[in-house]
Parts: structure tokens; sequence; C-alpha cells
């Protein structure tokens, strides 16, 4: 491996090489051309005159495209070459390198530029988990193309190189012989394109040869994606900054699930492994984007909602009316060796989606879309009341059917220890994790609210209202740990508390399942030192069995949590922890550049100064993306009542001023303006009070 | 006996009605290949309201698969989904009415 990896990615394919842009990809090592969960390229050198190349630097033209400059030598001696080498590379379906060699001598040169390649056919899971291959390989050498193929059974799997310039083709690649010029140059377009099936449909490169636009082209793509979102003005450069990444980020996470179609997109989970249409990554980033990217939200919608389950299938862990965990679309989904066609074992996006669903309609008022979805809706109810009480003790739980490859953690903390009791020990199966229980809740009375005004069923709203307000009470004495004053993490198997502090407090707020008398003592919690780091709320608090702060679930601080908490104090009125909770993250996304990563550590911050980047291969992650965005929301306090805009704003101390223009709404599109106070707030200990709301 | 997927599709016809189908409206053609003959199934959809008919007719989507796989999946023996990510059920046309109607093939039976 030669320097940092280099990423470029359109959809769900993409490209992972070294600085020097050769891929050399071992069954383990993630580098590679990737295109629906499978690696169509594991091998891509180039050479000159049998030499590798060195690199000078990398451009990130942008999320679909890069360039390397690259001259010959060794590298361990100072370079002074006569020759450069550029390599323009874009992805789009497969990708297109446009490869230059510029002769910068008096004299002419005769080269030999060679690029090997070759394929593994590996699906994603197998690179992550090292897994051998069952089918067969072949080469083969067609006119001037190099033909790459896998195939098990039906399954067939092609990539087909080709290039403009005069090539000897042999079954390990390409072979150049050039002559330049002096101040002559030689160029080339490489097209590596992928293909699946028997005799299966070529995809076409987005790229065509000699074309220097994408088609569709995606850099006028990025820019109405940005021109249609709301302009941000501040005086905070960083603010700024972070925004406009978020936007981009955003733009790059955009998947196009190959059943929707029409070019309509909703957000994958993250790169480069999670490029794929996830029910509760996609349903909770489309709730952060709500206020800027409408659109997101209505194809989650509709593409999970064509996915929601029927059947009961244990190995897919589907139910009737359950929304889908993730999909897949590689080898060891297509021969069921894994569950993800798709796979069901989610016990939160059934709920989340509803809520999204009536978020959505507060927000766009698309009433069409809403009636569409009454049938979506309804199946879903029945899951929560039908299938998702494991113990039936009236809460929603989960245990997974599959033993073998499903999931054991079935909410957003789905690492093996993240359910723990204070002592460190794991509770047994089924687990009623508490913002669950608020998930429930609020999609309850979510969906009352659209049975009432959208669907013409008053009788079924009241009906969700009293099953939830049920619940609410049940939930506050059964969940609430007296002698702490805070929700237990979770109900375990017989029904006692899993008693930890957690960052799940918070989405209990965000959920609205919290007894107003009981708010206070939960603010108080998540903004004590053992949750609140400084930068954001820690996932469980210091203190705990587990605590570790850079366990991955269990003492690291997540942005999108964060950002969930942040809204969630708004919604109980307490305006300033809000806004205490949003500055620090902002303030953590200045150290990655308005990147936000998956999570960073629980440190406190006054000891490191910095948030420490927890080791992740994620990045963007598609709800770290959408935390500056909810976060924005929170500080302006935007909410749609009826058909306007309201706006109730409470700044962190160091944001000075915040105009946040052509906000798009069910009231066309409108303005928020926000002023700093000014005033420096108490970073602990301040007597916590609601705010006026 | 009548194969499974006769069972299958008339069933369909019987109920006449689909509430999963409900926002779908187009036709499927099945083209089902056993021994080098063919099988033809054609499903035309109206907002949930389904004919079932042997009719040669151009089809909005298209499916293509053995008649023996086709029998497993509609006896719930074989995943929809799974056959055609393995490129043993082709589809060619409008993809999204091919995810809307393999809801009502059967769960799978538990061994």
């Amino acid at each position: 491996m030669n320097g940092a990896l280099v990423r470029i990615l359109d959809g769900n394919t993409f490209v992972v090489s070294d600085s020097r842009g050769d891929i050399e990809a071992s069954l383990t090592d993630p580098t590679g051309l990737f295109s629906f969960d499978t690696r169509f390229l594991s091998t891509w050198i180039l050479t000159v005159d049998g030499e590798r190349l060195n690199p000078l630097s990398v451009d990130d033209l942008n999320y679909f495209e890069s360039r390397f400059f690259l001259v010959p030598g060794t590298g361990t001696v100072y370079v002074d070459s006569k020759l450069s080498v550029i390599r323009r590379r874009a992805v789009g379906d497969g990708f297109h390198e446009e490869l230059t060699i510029l002769n910068h001598d008096e004299e002419p040169v005769e080269l030999t530029v060679r690029i090997d390649a070759a394929c593994d056919f590996a699906d994603l899971f197998e690179v992550k988990d090292a897994l051998q291959k069952k089918g067969s390989y072949s080469t083969r050498v067609s006119g001037r193309k190099l033909l790459l193929g896998y195939e098990r059974e039906s399954y067939v799997r092609q990539t087909v190189i080709s290039a403009s310039a005069r090539a000897k083709v042999d079954e390990h690649g390409l072979t150049f012989a050039v002559s330049i010029a002096p101040q002559g140059s030689w160029t080339t377009d490489l097209d590596v394109v992928t293909a699946a099936g028997a005799g299966g449909a070529y995809s076409r490169p987005k790229y065509q040869r000699g074309e220097r636009r994408a088609q569709p082209n995606m850099e006028r793509s990025l820019e109405r994606w940005i021109a249609d979102a709301p302009r941000l003005e501040t005086e905070s450069d960083s603010l700024r900054a972070t925004y406009h990444r978020s936007l981009v980020d955003l733009a790059a996470l955009r998947f196009s699930p190959p059943v929707v179609g029409g070019g309509k997109s909703l957000p994958a989970a993250g790169l480069p492994w999670f490029m794929t249409m996830f029910g509760r990554d996609s349903i909770f980033t489309s709730l952060q984007a709500l206020p800027f990217t409408p659109e997101l939200a209505a194809t989650t919608l509709r593409a999970l909602g064509d996915w929601q389950g029927t059947r009961s299938d244990d190995f897919r862990d589907e139910d009737p009316g359950r929304i889908l965990h993730e999909m897949r679309y590689g080898e060891l989904s297509a021969f069921e060796e894994r569950p993800h066609s798709p796979y069901y074992g989610c016990a939160d996006a059934t709920m989340l989606y509803l809520v999204l669903l009536d978020e959505y309609d507060r927000w766009t008022g698309d009433r069409r879309l809403v009636r569409e979805l009454r049938n979506e809706a309804r199946a879903a109810v029945r899951w929560i009341d039908e299938y998702a009480d494991l113990m039936g003790n009236g809460y929603v739980s989960y245990r997974r059917r599959n033993e073998e490859t499903g999931l054991e953690n079935q909410c957003w903390k789905d690492s093996w220890d993240s359910i723990s009791y204070r002592d460190g020990r794991l509770p047994g199966f089924p687990r009623a994790t508490c913002e669950l229980q608020g998930y429930a809740y609020d999609a309850k009375v979510r969906a009352a609210r659209l049975a009432r005004e959208v669907w013409g069923d008053p009788e079924w709203a009241d009906e969700l209202e009293r099953q939830a307000a049920d619940l609410k009470r049940r939930f506050n004495r059964d969940f609430w740990v007296e002698d702490g004053g805070y929700f237990a993490l979770a109900l375990d198997e017989e029904g006692k508390q899993v008693d930890s502090l957690t960052s799940n407090n918070g989405h209990l707020l965000w959920s609205g399942i919290v007894a107003k008398s009981k708010a206070k003592s939960v603010v108080r919690n998540l903004m004590g030192p053992r949750l609140f780091s400084g930068w954001g709320i820690r996932t469980l608090a210091e203190g705990e069995g587990r605590y570790n702060p850079i366990g991955y679930h269990v003492g690291t601080v997540w942005p999108f949590d964060s950002s969930f908490i942040a809204w969630g104090l708004r919604r109980y009125g307490f305006k300033e922890e809000a806004a205490l909770v949003a500055g620090g993250i902002l303030d953590a996304a200045q150290f990655f550049d308005g990147r936000l990563p998956e999570a960073f550590g629980g440190y406190e911050r006054g000891v490191t100064k910095y948030p420490v980047q927890y080791p992740t291969a994620c990045s963007p992650q598609a709800w770290s993306t959408g935390a500056p965005l909810l976060l924005l929301r929170t500080m302006l306090g935007l909410e749609p009542v009826d058909d306007r805009l309201l706006v109730d704003p409470m700044l962190p101390d160091n944001i000075g001023l915040v105009a946040l223009l052509d906000i798009p709404g069910r009231w066309g599109r409108t303005d928020a303006f926000a002023r700093g106070r000014g005033e420096l707030l108490p970073r602990r200990g301040r007597a916590l009070s609601p705010a006026r709301s | 006996m009548r194969d499974a997927t006769t069972e299958f599709f008339a069933g369909l016809e019987e109920r006449g009605h689909e509430p999963l189908l409900e926002k779908a409206t187009g036709s499927l053609r099945f083209d089902l290949i056993d021994n080098g003959r063919r099988a033809r199934w054609l499903v035309e959809i109206d907002h949930g309201d389904l004919t079932v008919s042997h009719r040669n007719a151009k089809a909005d989507c298209v499916v293509r698969a053995e008649q023996a796989l086709f029998d497993r999946i509609a006896a719930g023996e074989e995943n929809a989904v799974a056959a055609v990510l393995r490129g043993a059920m082709g589809i060619e046309g409008n993809r999204q009415l091919l995810v809307l109607f393999q809801r009502l093939f059967p769960a799978p039976k538990s061994p």
C-alpha cells in the first residue's frame, strides 16, 4: 500500500485505490472497483518501462472523480523526471480513466506502458470476512478487449476492459508501445465496464470515451443539488464550511436503488461499505435533512414501503409489516449464505417509518404520498402490536430468529456489548430497549394525527391515542430508575431494568414519551458530567461498568445521536441545553474539516482539547453528515405549524448570526434569522429551567 | 393434482383483488420454460384488481425462469429476490412491479 486510500463513487459503484491510482487488492484488502456489493476489479497497476510510478499529488476534483499526478522513479531519491504521468479517473457504473504521459525532454522517447488487470469478484461480505469463492473464473481476449469473468451456476459477473489507443491485449492486461515527440504528449482513454447476469446488459459508464462530461452530467447535478438547498448566511466560517460539506457529502451518499427508478434517490448509510438501502439509516438521515432536501424522505418512504415485509421468514427475520434493515446485491445474498435479500432484523425502522411519514407531511404537505402509503402505515402499526411484543408485556423487544447470520442487537447500538447493566453484565434476550418504546409511542401519536387529518379515520385515531397514552403511563412507571432519576436502558428477558445511564434518554425526549414531571431530571443527567463530554452526549455514562471513552457504543460520542438529543431537548423547552449540544458538535466538526465522523472519543473536552476520532472505515457516514443539518434546525427552532414555519432561535455562544434562506416546505419558501446572544454560557452546573415556549 | 405454479396463479385469480398491490398498475408476464416448452402467465393489475390469463401480450415487466424453479417459489421453497440476484430468474422492464408482486409469494415452509 502506498499512502492514503483514494475513494471516488457514484451511487453504489465506487473505486478505492492507493495514491498512485493503483489497485492491488487481496481477498481481505479493501481496494478495488466495487458495484452492487461485488468487486469488479482487484488489480489495476500502471507501469512505465516496467517501473511503478510515484505519486506527486492527488486532486479530489469531486466525489466522483480524482486526478493523480505521477512520475517514474524509485521514490527514495530526488525525482528529476523528464516524464509526467496524469491519470484522471471518474466513476459512473464502471469507471473511465484518461491516461496522459508528457515528455518534458528535448529528445523523443519510446516507452512501454502497461496496465495489469485482474479480478477476484469478491462479495463485499467476503472482503470484510475473508471467505473463499465457490465459482469459477475466466479470462478472455476478444479483439481489443479484455474480458474478466466469474460464474457460479446462473450467477455471472463480468468486467470488460478496453482502450482507445492501440494496445496489445493479453490475459493479464494491456500493453502500449508509445512514442512521444520532444515536449509532446500521449494519451489514451481506458474504460472499465461492469456487467451482471448471463449475457447480461452491460452498464454504460457515465463517462463515455472522449467525453469530458459525465452522462448524465454529475457535476451539474451536484450544482443543482446545492442550489436547491436553502442558503446559509453566517459570520461563522466554520459553520458555513460544515454546512457546505454536509450538502456535498449528502449528494455523494445519494443512492438510487435499482427498483425505484426515475433517477430518484435516498440516502445510503455510509462509505464505502454501506452504499445500500438501510431502513434505520435512511430514515434517520431523511429526518435530519427534511428542512433542506425533502425529496430524500419521499424516496425513502416509497422504497422502504415497496419492500415492506409480508411474510414470516425466520432466515430474513421478516414479519408482515416490518420495514427492512439492509439490502445487499452480492453473491452471498444471491445464494442465501447471508440473509440480505433483504434482511429485516431491525426493531426500530418500522416505527421510525411512521415518524418520518408524519414529519414529512408536516413539512411538505405532500398529501398524495401520505394517502398512497396508508396501507403501509397500517401494516407498520399492526407490526408493532402483533409482532414486536415478544414478551407479551406491552413493550417492543427483539430477539433474532436467524441465529447464525442474523443480528443480535436490533437497535441502533448494534454492537455485541452495547446493552449492559450498571455492573457491566449483559442481559439475555429478548431485550426491550427504552428508545424503542419512545419510537413506538411517537409512531402511534403521529399515525393518529394522520388518521384523523389525512386518512379520514377518527376512530382509529382515537384508538391509537389511547394506546399511546397507556404506553406512556406504563413506560414512565416501569423504566424509571428511581435512584438515578433517569430511564433504564432496557427491560431484560424477565422484565427487570437494565439500569445503566445512557444517551438513549435523549431519544426519549425526542419521542415525547417522557412525563413532563420527569423531564428536568432526565436533562440534568444528560447535561451532567457523566454524559455530556463538552462536545456531545456520550453513548454510555462515565462510571458505568462497561464505560470506555473509545468503546463503539459504550462511551463514544455519536454526532447523529447528539443531534436527535438536541431535538429532544428543544421539544421539552430546554433551548439553552440544546444550543450547548449543538455548539459542541459543530465545534467538533471544525477539527474534521466539516465532515463529522461516525463517532469520536468520549474524552472530556477540557482534557483533550480536540475530539479524538474513533477509528472506522466508514466516512462520510450518512447520519453524521445529516447531524449539522438537524442541529441547524434545532438552533433556529424551526417547527412547521399548519402552513407556517415557526422560528424560535437559540444559538450557541460562539455563533453570532445565522440566516437560513429559502427553506422549502408547505409554505413555499421562507427564511429564518437568528442573532447570537453575545453572552457566555457556563459549561456546567447551570440551573436547569425550561425556557418559555 | 395441480402444480404449485398453477395453484398460485389460480389463487390470485380467485381473490381478484390484492391490497398489497393497490399502488400498482401494469402487467407482468411470466415466461416459464419446461424442457423447451413454454408456459405463459399474464397478470394484469389495476390498482390491486387482478386478472390472470395465458394471453400472449406485451407486458410492462417480463419475468423468465425455469418452470421447476418457479414451482418452488410458488410453493414457498425458494426466495424470489435471491433467485433474481442469482440470475436464475430474469427480469426485463419495470422492476418495481416485480418488487411489489413478489410480496405475494408464500412464506417459507417451516422445516
